[in-house]
């Protein structure tokens, strides 16, 4: 930045981000992640979630501090970027969420933070703000909005465009694009590919991070894959293809084990028949057993989620029965399904899995504090020996049963999410992404508590998007689209592109559905 | 999440449907409380105007005017915190030690005065009393991080304690020609009051919402993220609007001082009245944001209120219930429009 370093700038990266490590309340983020992006590229950046990715972007964009590893802008190495930085330097992002204020217009979304005055008052220009907007929009895009309109009443397509607009205005260098197209018709991605081709002839590099393969396949000129924190493969698009890709986001490393054991299914413990739930998923026939775990995976929206969330209350079927145990439930809501044995491991395991500010024991007995009262009132020591029991058995790393959950890692966390059921002598298990966040070792720790849970008689569901694991772990799996359950797989008989391919309503793969 | 690679979009292509056909005009239940409000403030006024044959005339319109300036001042202050922190009431901007602000300037003020300072004195010092509450509070929201509600609660309490402790809580007198001069009639035998509450008005309002800073306050307040996003300096804006708040406190107290010829207690009692008004105000934005013309509009509205049920009366007990059914019709508007 400083004057005295501004040698002449023939780095040929517009960006070098190198062995990134993040770690967040002691879930691994990042763990050892690179990109590397040449000037005037379209560079992809692409993974499962929970790969990174987000967490590669917020860093760079100034938002958090990595660990450790270092950034390199234009061939100048920054140890820690503020936002202000980022954006001197010419980087912009649009982002996912999108950063406008909903009651400002577009003129003033458009000009906040370099506002036109009026010449020779300190005032406003709101006229010149109106007029430069609808000029610069109509250029870009040929959009028409009204001069009077707010942000809360633009379409999301419109927002986003206002924010391209936002960022094109400073003449970046490098623009990241955040899943652009996931709130977009396909006329309106199709304009927005032709602004960043047209953007990185001009020379401006562009950063692409997207779901939809295809349009990685279309516009990018090379890509980066990231898993579990870090680069697998970076590629250039001629030589590779979204089959490829694809696999190699969810292709596992030999070192990773799932200790699968076989264990003799016993009597059914959870029936579904026909359960429908209007506009999320329908039709949905399943039987779990003792001793079974059955994984269920799905893309967003498919239903998979409502589903488990269905079941444990959480929302209403809006037909078919469930029965537990060949006893057929009505009503549920949470506090019944916890009475009938049901556990519910959730994603956000921080936020909904555990109370991150009790400490271990309290966790661990947080649901089934009857059987630890006595006359009204804790008897601490049955709790103790309580949490001392399962932290053994579980072998949650904490400093100590009175540790705050706070300060264990994002593994040990989840074992504790599951003590916590445990100890409330659960007997249905719903795992809501079991593994995000948590590194390998814990992983494993917590692919062998599963085993165990089955083998004393559990019935397991298991929703998860990493497909090996599910694979790995589960007995059989079913593929919801759409709503609807499309393929059930014989896990020990599958292949992670198999299952992939069948979520993603690959033609070929419905085609077995006969 | 579930899994989330997608090898094809699922159902992306609709050629049929116009790309930025977006519904207009925004919420409908909305902008129906937000109209049905302005339309309940009209009534109320021509009511008055029909049965209260005073009400129009030129010096009652004066004396409400002037009887609204220090309520008036104290709510343009708390408009810009509400500004900047947001509309969150409880998360969001706000500034409870504003009246206490008020009391402690103009006990300095008298206490000045009763020390044989001249006016030029006496109105520097209560402007630092005002403006140094302030920077406490900025200190407290911006730098330790405290929730503006619970820090200025705070800071509510240390200052109507010092006021206290400099009054030993009696009515301190105080007669100077600038305070003679700003308690007496103007042009038209309107109050000098009035003349002060306008210009005050219009200045803040020249500020607010016709500089940049304004719409960066705004922008720090209704969106931090966003904000911080197009690079403005986020903490320091919010630190102003509190520093603004207080100064709008100092001068508020020397308005007081010269209204009542002195320094009095109980200025506590202006804190509630004041945060309704400044509410109430954001229903006189289109966008549903507080804005200063809006809270001056809404102080003249309370103060015609009260002064309707005078000429009428009737009880001002009834005064508070109109004003908190408004403030209903106004908080569920602004929460219906944000979702």
């Amino acid at each position: 930045m400083s004057a005295a370093l501004t040698v002449k700038n023939t780095a040929a990266d517009a960006l070098h981000l190198e062995n990134i490590v993040k770690h967040f309340d002691g879930a691994v983020a990042l763990a050892g992640a690179s990109l590397r992006v040449r000037r005037g590229t379209v560079h992809g950046l692409v993974g499962q979630n929970g790969a990174g990715k987000s967490t590669l972007i917020k860093l760079l964009a100034g938002l958090h501090q990595p660990d450790e590893g270092r950034i390199e802008i234009d061939g100048q190495t920054y140890g820690k970027l503020t936002p202000h930085q980022v954006e001197e330097l010419g980087i912009h992002f649009i982002h996912q969420d999108r950063l406008l204020v909903p009651t400002f217009t577009v003129g003033e979304t458009l000009f906040l933070g370099r506002e036109p005055r009026i010449a020779g008052t300190p005032f406003l220009d709101r006229r010149l703000m109106q007029r430069r907007a609808s000029e610069i929009l109509n250029d870009y895009f040929g959009v028409r909005l009204p001069n009077s309109a707010l942000i809360s009443e633009l379409s999301t397509a419109e927002k986003q465009i206002v924010q391209i607009t936002r960022a094109l205005l400073d003449q970046p260098k490098v623009l990241v694009f955040d899943e652009p197209t996931a709130a977009l018709v396909r006329r309106e991605a199709d304009i927005l590919f032709r602004l960043i081709r047209r953007l990185r002839d001009e020379g401006v590099t562009i950063v692409y991070i997207s779901h939809y393969l295809n349009e990685i396949e279309e516009l990018c000129d090379h890509v980066t894959v990231l898993r579990n924190g870090e680069d697998v493969a970076t590629l250039a698009l001629g030589e590779t293809s979204a089959a490829a890709i694809a696999r190699l986001m969810v292709a596992r490393d030999i070192e990773e084990m799932f200790p699968k054991r076989s264990i003799a299914p016993g009597k059914d413990i959870l029936t579904l028949n026909r359960l429908s739930s209007r506009g999320k998923y329908h039709d949905i026939s399943v039987t779990l057993r003792r001793g079974e775990v059955l994984g269920l995976t799905g893309l967003l929206g498919s239903g998979a989620k409502d589903l488990i969330r269905t079941l444990f209350g959480l929302e209403t079927a809006t037909s078919g029965t469930i029965e537990i145990d060949g006893k057929p439930v009505r009503s549920v809501n949470p506090a019944q399904s916890v009475d009938r044995h049901l556990a519910l491991v959730p994603e956000d395991r921080r936020a909904n899995g555990v109370a991150l500010d009790l400490s271990v024991t309290e966790n661990i007995t947080l649901s089934s504090l009857k059987r630890f009262t006595q006359l009204g009132f804790l008897d601490f020591r049955r709790e103790r020996r309580e949490a001392d029991d399962l932290i053994g058995r579980l072998e949650i790393k904490a400093a100590g049963r009175d540790a705050l959950v706070r300060t264990l890692s994002g593994g040990n966390q989840q074992k504790v999410a599951i003590a916590k059921w445990l100890s409330r002598h659960s007997e249905i298990y719903l795992l809501d992404e079991p593994t995000v966040g948590v590194d390998i070792g814990s992983k494993v720790e917590i692919y062998n508590l599963i085993g165990d849970l089955a083998a004393r008689g559990a019935g397991i569901i298991v929703l998860s998007s990493d497909l090996p694991e599910l694979i790995g772990i589960t007995d059989r799996i079913l593929v919801l689209f759409r709503g609807s359950i499309v393929r059930e797989f014989v896990s020990p008989e599958t292949s992670p592109d198999e299952v992939l391919a069948a979520s993603t309503g690959s033609s070929e793969a419905l085609r077995h559905v006969g | 999440m579930s899994v989330d690679i997608q090898l094809a979009p699922v159902i992306r292509f609709d050629p049929g449907e116009a790309a930025f056909g977006s519904a207009r005009g925004g919420n409908l239940a909305a902008t129906a409380l937000r109209a049905g409000s302005l339309i309940a403030f009209a009534v109320i006024l021509v009511v008055f105007s029909l049965t209260a044959p005073y009400f129009l005339s030129l010096g009652n319109i004066g004396n409400v005017l002037g009887q609204s300036a220090i309520s008036g001042v104290l709510a343009i202050g708390l408009t810009i915190v509400l500004i900047a922190g947001g509309s969150n009431v409880v998360t969001g901007g706000i500034d409870l030690s504003l009246a206490a602000n008020m009391g402690l300037s103009a006990a300095v003020y008298a206490t000045a005065v009763q020390l044989g300072y001249g006016d030029a004195t006496a109105v520097v010092a209560a402007l630092v009393t005002g403006g140094l509450i302030g920077v406490v509070n900025a200190v407290a929201v911006v730098g330790a991080g405290i929730v503006p509600l619970l820090a200025t609660l705070a800071v509510m309490n240390i200052v109507a304690g010092l006021e206290l402790v400099l009054t030993q809580n009696t009515v301190i007198p105080a007669a100077t020609p600038l305070l003679t001069a700003v308690s007496s009639s103007g042009p038209f035998g309107i109050p000098v009051l009035a003349y002060v509450l306008l210009a005050f008005a219009l200045i803040a309002a020249a500020i607010v919402q016709y500089t940049p800073t304004g719409l960066r306050l705004y922008a720090v307040g209704e969106f931090p993220d966003a904000a911080r996003a197009a690079g403005l300096a986020v903490r320091r804006l919010v630190a102003g609007a509190f520093i603004a708040s207080g100064l709008c406190g100092g001068f508020a107290g020397i308005l007081s001082v010269s209204n009542l010829s002195g320094s009095t207690t109980g200025s506590g009692e202006m804190l509630l009245p004041v945060v309704v008004t400044a509410l109430l105000g954001s229903v006189f934005s289109r966008r549903l944001v507080p804005t200063v013309i809006g809270t001056l509009l809404s102080t003249l509205f309370v103060g015609f209120l009260v002064n309707g049920f005078q000429l009428l009366n009737i009880s001002s007990v009834l005064v508070s219930g109109v004003q908190g059914l408004l403030i209903l019709l106004v908080v569920s508007a602004t929460t219906l429009l944000r979702k």
